[in-house]
């Protein structure tokens, strides 16, 4: 087998184990609790690269939407590097209150909840709340049983909120979905979401790669042909 | 080699596996790297309390009722319960808007809400950064080969009896080393008369033999 073709094989089978491993990382974050006992989470997985691209500039053209998500570009630097991401939903929060009268929403009843006013769908609200909170917490289980068997896998992994309010947004969710999050994952060797520079939103491999390297290399190929 | 008691080995297994717990819980992901998470453990004393409290809130709260009465007979065996709990106030300057306001400092200036369950408003993420601790410490329990079930009505109890200083919400999770699991199928505490005066309260249409017959003897008949 020449060099190449093992290369290129190998490419296959990494990709090959970032299809399995997100299955298997789906199932663990299913069956892990959920306050209530009833099932309102679902998981969806985003392995495609153009799929993932799209994610990334919805991210990049919310965060021009609010100030404070100026990191959703960072976000979407290292979400470009990811190999699949998994978006976490509740499906329950906005519509189906827990009606246990927690309190966590601030509202004494959840009846009370059901007559508020929402926030508008404008477009520097990314989750339009109040929210069931109660309800909302159960996206914590599912995100720790992904991260949990992404550990145990040995897979890097990152956790983004912007991922889910961008796929929100994108309306590529569950209609009823009143909040998401998203972890994504990379089979590499050198993780894309630790380790991460400042400035990374605009100084990154594939920024790097395009302002030096591709720059350069025309100007090699005109003095030395 | 001193021979150790079986009893002894597992409450001395079960103190070190809370402790195991309680560092999973505290090293787990934070959004924000926000690590302000409060975690204590309670003894059977404590844990106690919180089940005597819970079964007061019969008539508001069945489902607390059924945890109180529970917790009485867990912790005939050996057990614990680890709190964690967080402020309500957000300081991730997120401006998400799951809280229903439209930004942080809305929400960190909207008038507290207080009742016995929890305070709010509480930021989503703040929750959300308790309830992946709680899930850690419960998955620690878990490949640790404990009986494990997370608890909200617990926390609300430990919640109203302040037994974690400074907080807004709290959450449970519960752990055992029982003979066999005590969390789940726990059909020994339906005797035949209280299942069927519950079930015919709670489910009449599921023996009804058509929607239009009797709703409830006495008050209301077609």
């Amino acid at each position: 087998m020449s060099i190449e073709k093992s290369m290129k094989q190998f490419e296959q089978d990494r990709l090959e184990a970032v299809r399995i491993a997100s299955r298997l990382l789906l199932a663990s974050g299913t069956t892990t609790p959920r306050v209530g006992g009833v099932g309102e989470c679902t998981i969806h997985i985003i392995d495609d690269p153009c799929a993932i691209e799209d994610l990334c500039l919805g991210m990049e053209s919310m965060s021009r939407e609010n100030k404070a998500w100026d990191f959703f570009k960072r976000d979407a630097a290292m979400l470009r590097d990811a190999d699949a991401v998994l978006v976490v939903t509740s499906l329950r929060c906005v519509n189906d209150p827990a009606d246990i009268n927690c309190n966590m929403c601030g509202k004494m009843t959840c009846e009370s909840l059901r007559e508020t006013e929402r926030l508008p769908d404008d477009a520097d609200v990314a989750f339009k709340g109040p929210l069931c909170i109660f309800r909302a917490n159960n996206i914590s289980y599912a995100i720790d049983g992904i991260i949990s068997q992404a550990r145990n896998l040995g897979i890097d992994y990152g956790v983004f909120w912007s991922v889910g309010a961008a796929a929100m947004r994108m309306k590529i969710l569950p209609h009823a979905t009143g909040f998401a999050l998203a972890v994504a994952v990379s089979i590499t060797e050198k993780s894309p979401f630790r380790d991460i520079p400042l400035k990374y939103g605009e100084i990154n491999e594939h920024t790097m790669n395009d302002r030096i390297i591709k720059r350069l290399w025309p100007q090699f190929r005109s003095i030395y042909s | 080699m001193a021979i150790r008691d079986m009893n002894d080995l597992v409450q001395s297994g079960l103190d070190r596996s809370i402790e195991l717990m309680t560092v999973a819980a505290h090293n787990s992901f934070r959004f924000n790297n926000k690590n302000t998470v409060k975690i204590v453990s309670l003894g059977k004393e404590e844990i106690a309390s919180i089940g005597e409290f819970c079964y007061s809130l019969a008539d508001m709260s069945p489902l607390a009722a059924r945890d109180g009465r529970f917790v009485m007979e867990l912790i005939k065996e050996p057990c614990g319960l680890l709190l964690l709990g967080d402020k309500r106030k957000s300081d991730f300057n997120y401006n998400c808007g799951a809280c229903g306001y439209k930004t942080c400092a809305e929400l960190n200036k909207a008038e507290v809400v207080e009742s016995l369950t929890a305070w709010g408003p509480s930021c989503q993420f703040k929750n959300i950064n308790i309830n992946i601790a709680t899930n850690a410490a419960a998955s620690m329990a878990w490949k640790l080969g404990l009986h494990c079930r997370v608890f909200s009505t617990l926390g609300m109890g430990a919640f109203a009896l302040k037994m974690i200083e400074d907080v807004d919400l709290i959450v449970s999770v519960s752990v055992s080393a029982a003979k066999s699991d005590p969390y789940f199928d726990r059909h020994k505490y339906w005797t035949k008369e209280h299942w069927d005066e519950t079930f015919q309260k709670e489910f009449p249409t599921f023996t009804r033999g058509f929607i239009g017959a009797v709703e409830d003897e006495g008050t209301f008949k077609i």
